[in-house]
């Protein structure tokens, strides 16, 4: 994953560097957006309320935003996962899969367990983690013992996880609910008891899971980490020169299986957290079908989006979730709510080539100058 | 029954090849271009949205014109689109391969979502083409031989994959970029001009397994036709060692066993239905593990090539 | 500049009076790094020259530039006469450069014919090619089978792919890149054979790039000295021998000496006025029986013995390519033994545990700071405590403020010019870079000091400084192994001069009986 130098030539002045980098992103932006509001007025709709639905439903709104923050927190969690292993020099992809293995540990075991209501919220967390650091590794045990890119295992990986997670939502003696609790569903876990559910606290109208702030300060503690621990340090030297790192002690199968197990513990973490917090987007504190959504997924979009940056990842997560909980807005507009997807999908790809275009212009440059001097 | 006897009557029965073909068909169509892909040096983890996209615009295509000739051609077209924009992005920008190709899969899926809405374009399934004398084949012959038309477009496709990459001096030079770049450079070879080329090969295959999955195999388009297609096709290719008698063989076998289930369910037993489909990521893994030092993937596979400033 | 001694006599020959190819004023920076500095070269047809000098010190990005990989900063090159301009390796063929590369210009999965095709234009025709590679074969006497897969071949053999891969264009001028680095001497030996037989049966120019003596003795017919991105030398190569070479390529010039030689002044004559320490020191560093082999089984390290004293600078002097860089990476963790230990003190330490070195005490400035020195996207704060976070961390956190302090203080310290703490390390030059890699080093008050090569590409004021630091550190104690191809850095710090020759230990004395002389001999291979 390359990352541009930030460094100007010598014909460009700082001030000249920054507004091209504004204009890049300012033009793919608008692009994006415009692109999509050709295709809702190609297709027979008005992209004006398209885009006042997305406003309504993830900001205006009563409730709305505190919806978006309750979406923003399991994508950040993932995105920090994403984050530690990138900068162990790890690609880990695999966070679709981490995510839901990670649920289904919360679910089973914190149903198992029982216990006082909040303990037993703390339980599902800790599951959450475990989950899904056994997931990642698995994977780190065939990147370090078997030479298995981690790329392709962690991959491969999701499909397995989600079929197994389907296949515990129809085994009782795993994550099937009772016939009682099942409603008209077939394959569904039992609910998280009212006690055993992250609290909603309701902040001027607006309802979310207290997981929100977890999430913000593990972002804060992923930055801080990275940036002014030992193990943090280490890690980054890792990434960044692993021969150095060699020289030094840091082992790469040690370090390196950590952090990948750290990685799929946050996305495991993000799963649980996305189970007892309930919310609409996810469910109602119970296993479903489906039940990672994407998240996953999106969570190492976020990340890649936030070049790796702990702190960045806040917003990306953000703008993300806005998303996702606006697009339900959308089709009482007439309009399909796929076109959220589309409008992601066009607004990452208008944030991946601004710094791409920037790293080809650079070389051009110094190319040509170099040329012209000869 | 028994078990066992209602194996063997499985074994013995036409419609297990028949079906085993028309699944590892499609995978085939995506494996053989993804198969290309890898062996210089990408990993295109858009196939799934090629798939998708050459599914949906081969269904405009056949609905505009009823023709399943033009259907295959959009569907080549819609693989295309989606490998433009991968190999652009990933190969001159040197932007990140798995973000753009994820994207684009979250991307064509709502898309073609959206437009199906939109569109709705209505297809059918095309006429058997009986081959005769070789579709009487006991078991086998109606399974290779008696299919849809565009299923035998495989016959020519593999055959045609495996010369490109083994007798011309494109596939030579793609075979370099994916094993060692930088020799590649040094003797004057544009890598990434051939990995873009190689993921635009992935884009016409899977353009044409889109088309194939829509006029041969269900004959309806909807936005969750593929679901996950595109990544058992890579698991294939890993599965096969990065050859293509593996990756074929690897579509073969999970072809096999999901044809196998759906003939065993009609006898009233069950495999278990997660069991089966994760079972060609399950052997992935397994075989990767296993076999880690014995089968190789190309060396370069998945490290951007960006040659050194002068 | 570049009239060296001995320039008459080149070129004047009954050959072609014309060069071949001529280098004119080439200049190459890489960042604050000189790698050429205005380059005067010729070649001719019809001989065999050779290019002598250190990694550093020019001559492989020279040859770069003719072949295209490198763009210069300044000067030109010609080609029979007409100036030319060599962008890419494609320019470069079209002009008749061949080149054959060291070790990057070979896909191991593929055949032999599928390998020497590369590269090439039009439809693929694996009977032609297979033919021109016996074609080749034959002529040369360079027997391959075409089929082979490269992967599975010797060093020797996939050197004759690469000669034959160079050759099929039918290039006017060769280049052979550092050719014997991997080879036997038999395989040597018929390596030269060729390099005749290309020339002199057929007119073309011959280059031969290396830092070893005797094959640049054997092969060549004149040979230009580089050092420090200068041609310093010319001669040819019957009025040559391994001392006068030696000497040639790794001393200094007289007017770089440091002024402030603490161990007297080294005049031409050799004879040296010095204190002699003779005071029985303990031995800190042990080095017994060392064997270690690299990739593709060549021999780095041989039966090398060696014991280091306590405040004692022990010179490990030595033309580059004799295994000091597989010494100072076995000092720094990074490459395992296959026999021998390494003790400080009495305690043996284990060669396979990553950092169990750093932790033992040895302290190591590394060849290549890049590689395991630094990491250029920390900062300057960052890289002084990479090795040891201990000092500025209190139960695992880093105290960023106390880290940021000490480093002011270290580049104050040190001298370090960079815009502050908070500095990436990209944007030091070379030899700041060195220094924070010395303060590093030193402050954790290390028991044995590895500095291989510190004074490697770096100016007179820095050079002059990090002597300095090195004689420091002996004198507070510590073992110091100064690894240089400087000759007279070794002379100018070392207490005892060891010299090391494929891998071993081939010569051992202290300052006072060494003579540049003595010195030369032992590294040119000669038996003392």
């Amino acid at each position: 994953m390359t990352e541009a130098a930030a460094a100007p030539t010598d014909q460009q002045t700082k001030g000249g560097r920054l507004t091209e980098w504004l204009m890049l992103y300012a033009g793919s932006v608008a692009a994006a957006l415009f692109l999509t509001a050709v295709l809702v007025e190609t297709t027979g709709g008005e992209w004006r309320p398209v885009m006042s639905a997305l406003l309504d439903g993830s900001l205006r709104r009563p409730g709305r935003w505190g919806e978006t923050l309750g979406t923003m927190a399991p994508l950040l969690l993932v995105a920090l996962g994403t984050v530690i292993s990138s900068k162990a020099g790890l690609i880990n992809i695999g966070q679709e899969g981490q995510l839901a293995i990670g649920a289904a540990f919360a679910a089973y075991f914190g149903l198992l367990i029982g216990g006082p209501g909040p303990i037993n919220v703390v339980i599902v967390l800790i599951f959450g983690v475990v989950g899904g650091a056994f997931w990642a590794g698995i994977a780190g045990i065939l990147r370090f013992r078997r030479s298995v890119p981690e790329v392709l295992s962690t991959l491969l990986m999701v499909t397995i996880a989600s079929q197994a997670v389907a296949y515990a939502l129809g085994k009782p003696w795993l994550l099937l609910a009772s016939e009682a609790n099942r409603g008209n569903r077939n394959q569904v876990s039992e609910q998280l008891g009212a006690d055993n559910r992250i609290p909603r606290p309701d902040i001027f109208g607006n309802e979310f899971p207290i997981s929100v702030y977890m999430a913000l300060i593990l972002a804060v503690a992923v930055a801080f980490a990275l940036k002014s621990t030992t193990w943090g340090f280490r890690l980054r030297m890792l990434g960044q020169n692993p021969t150095a790192a060699r020289r030094v002690g840091v082992s790469q199968g040690r370090y390196g299986m950590a952090a990948l197990m750290v990685s799929g513990g946050f996305a495991g973490l993000a799963g649980a957290a996305m189970l007892a917090g309930g919310g609409f987007a996810f469910g109602n504190y119970q296993i479903v079908p489906g039940f990672s959504g994407n998240v996953g997924w999106t969570g190492l979009l976020v990340a890649l989006v936030a070049s790796n940056r702990a702190v960045a990842a806040i917003p990306a997560a953000f703008v993300f979730a806005s998303l996702r909980t606006g697009s339900g807005f959308v089709a009482s507009t007439g309009v399909e709510s796929k076109i959220t997807d589309v409008m992601q999908g066009l607004l990452v790809l208008a944030l991946l080539i601004p710094p791409a275009v920037m790293f080809i212009r650079d070389r051009r440059r110094a190319r040509a100058a170099t040329m012209a001097r000869t | 029954m028994g078990f066992l006897e209602a194996v063997w009557d499985i074994l013995t029965t036409d419609s297990t090849y028949v079906n085993t073909a028309l699944f590892a068909g499609l995978l085939a169509f995506a494996a053989s271009g993804e198969w290309v892909a890898e062996r210089a040096g990408t990993i295109n983890i858009s196939v799934e949205g090629m798939l998708l996209s050459g599914a949906f615009t081969a269904a405009v295509g056949y609905d505009i014109t009823n023709s399943a000739i033009v259907a295959l051609i959009t569907g080549v077209l819609g693989g295309l689109i989606i490998a433009f924009v991968q190999a652009e992005m990933s190969h001159r920008l040197a932007a990140d391969q798995f973000v753009v190709g994820l994207t684009l899969n979250i991307l064509v899926f709502g898309l073609t979502g959206f437009l199906d809405r939109a569109i709705e374009p209505r297809t059918e399934i095309v006429t058997v083409w009986n081959i005769p004398l070789l579709s009487d084949i006991p078991l086998i012959g109606e399974a290779l031989f008696g299919q849809p038309w565009p299923f035998y477009l495989l016959y020519l496709l593999l055959p045609f994959s495996w010369w490109l990459v083994f007798r011309t001096r494109w596939g030579l030079e793609v075979r370099a970029s994916g094993e060692n770049p930088g020799a590649a450079d040094v003797s004057g070879i544009d890598v990434n001009r051939r990995r873009r080329d190689s993921i635009y090969y992935a884009g016409f295959t899977s353009g044409l397994g889109g088309a194939f999955l829509i006029i041969v195999q269900i004959g309806r388009f909807d936005p969750g036709i593929v679901s996950g297609r595109g990544f058992i096709a890579i698991a294939a290719v890993i599965f096969g060692g990065w050859t293509l008698r593996g990756t074929v063989g690897g579509c073969l076998v999970f072809a096999g066993a999901l044809s196998f289930r759906l003939a065993i369910q009609g006898v009233g037993y069950e495999i278990n239905s997660q069991f089966l489909q994760s079972l060609p990521f399950l052997v992935t893994v397994l075989g990767m593990a296993i076999f880690a030092h014995r089968v190789r993937p190309p060396a370069a596979l998945a490290t951007p090539f960006v040659r050194g400033l002068k | 500049m570049t009239q060296g001694l001995g320039s008459t006599g080149v070129g004047e020959s009954t050959g072609s009076p014309a060069p071949k190819v001529e280098f004119s004023g080439i200049t190459k920076r890489f960042g604050a790094v000189v790698a050429c500095d205005a380059v005067d070269l010729s070649f001719f047809s019809g001989k065999v020259h050779g290019i002598l000098g250190e990694n550093g010190a020019g001559k492989s990005t020279l040859m770069k530039v003719l072949i295209g990989l490198v763009l210069p900063d300044g000067g030109s090159i010609s080609i029979d006469g007409t100036i030319q301009r060599i962008h890419d390796p494609l320019d470069a063929a079209r002009l008749g450069v061949g080149m054959v590369h060291q070790h990057f210009s070979l896909v191991d999965p593929l055949s032999v014919w599928e390998n020497v095709a590369l590269g090439d234009a039009g439809r693929l025709d694996p009977e032609a090619v297979r033919a021109r590679v016996g074609e080749i074969s034959d002529q040369y006497g360079l027997h391959i089978d075409p089929n082979a897969r490269v992967g599975d071949l010797t060093a020797g053999l996939r050197q004759r792919v690469e000669i034959i891969k160079c050759l099929r264009r039918d290039p006017s001028i060769v280049v052979f890149d550092e050719p014997t680095s991997v080879l036997t001497p038999d395989e040597s030996a018929q390596l030269f054979d060729t390099l005749r037989n290309a020339v002199a049966a057929e007119g073309r120019t011959v280059v031969l790039v290396s830092h070893k003596l005797d094959e640049v003795l054997s092969a060549t017919d004149d040979i230009t000295i580089m050092r420090q991105g200068r041609v310093v030398e010319r001669m040819n190569t019957v009025d040559a021998d391994a001392a006068t070479l030696a000497r040639a390529m790794v001393g200094r010039e007289v007017s770089l000496r440091s002024e402030a030689g603490a161990l007297g002044l080294i005049t031409d004559d050799d004879s040296v006025d010095v204190e002699v320490d003779s005071a029985e020191r303990d031995t800190t560093l042990s080095l017994t029986g060392l064997r270690a082999t690299g990739p593709g089984g060549v021999t780095l390290l041989d039966d090398l013995s060696l014991d280091v004293g306590a405040g004692e600078v022990l010179g490990i002097a030595g033309v580059e390519g004799n295994g000091q860089r597989a010494l100072a990476d076995l000092l720094s963790s990074l490459v395992p033994l296959t026999a021998g230990s390494v003790r400080v003190g009495n305690t043996v330490i284990d060669h396979t545990k990553p950092g169990a070195m750093a932790r033992a005490g040895i302290a190591v400035i590394p060849e290549d700071r890049h590689d395991s020195g630094v990491v250029l996207d920390m900062t300057v704060t960052e890289n002084l405590f990479l090795v040891d976070q201990s000092s500025v961390a209190n139960r695992g956190i880093i105290d960023m403020r106390a880290a940021r302090d000490h480093a002011s203080q270290v580049i104050l310290d040190f001298d370090i010019q960079c815009s502050g703490p908070d500095a990436p390390m990209w944007s030091l030059s070379g030899g700041n870079q060195q220094r924070v890699v010395l303060a590093r080093e030193l402050s954790n008050n290390p028991k044995v000091l590895v500095a291989a090569q510190p004074t490697r590409g770096l100016d007179v004021g820095a050079i002059e400084y990090m002597t300095d630091r090195i004689r420091h550190a002996a004198a507070d104690g510590v073992a110091v192994l100064l690894i240089s191809s400087e000759l007279e850095e070794i002379l100018d710090v070392s207490d005892r001069i060891a010299v090391m020759h494929r891998g071993r230990i081939v010569g051992l004395m202290s300052r006072a009986e060494a003579t540049r002389e003595q010195l030369g001999l032992l590294m040119g291979g000669a038996v003392a």
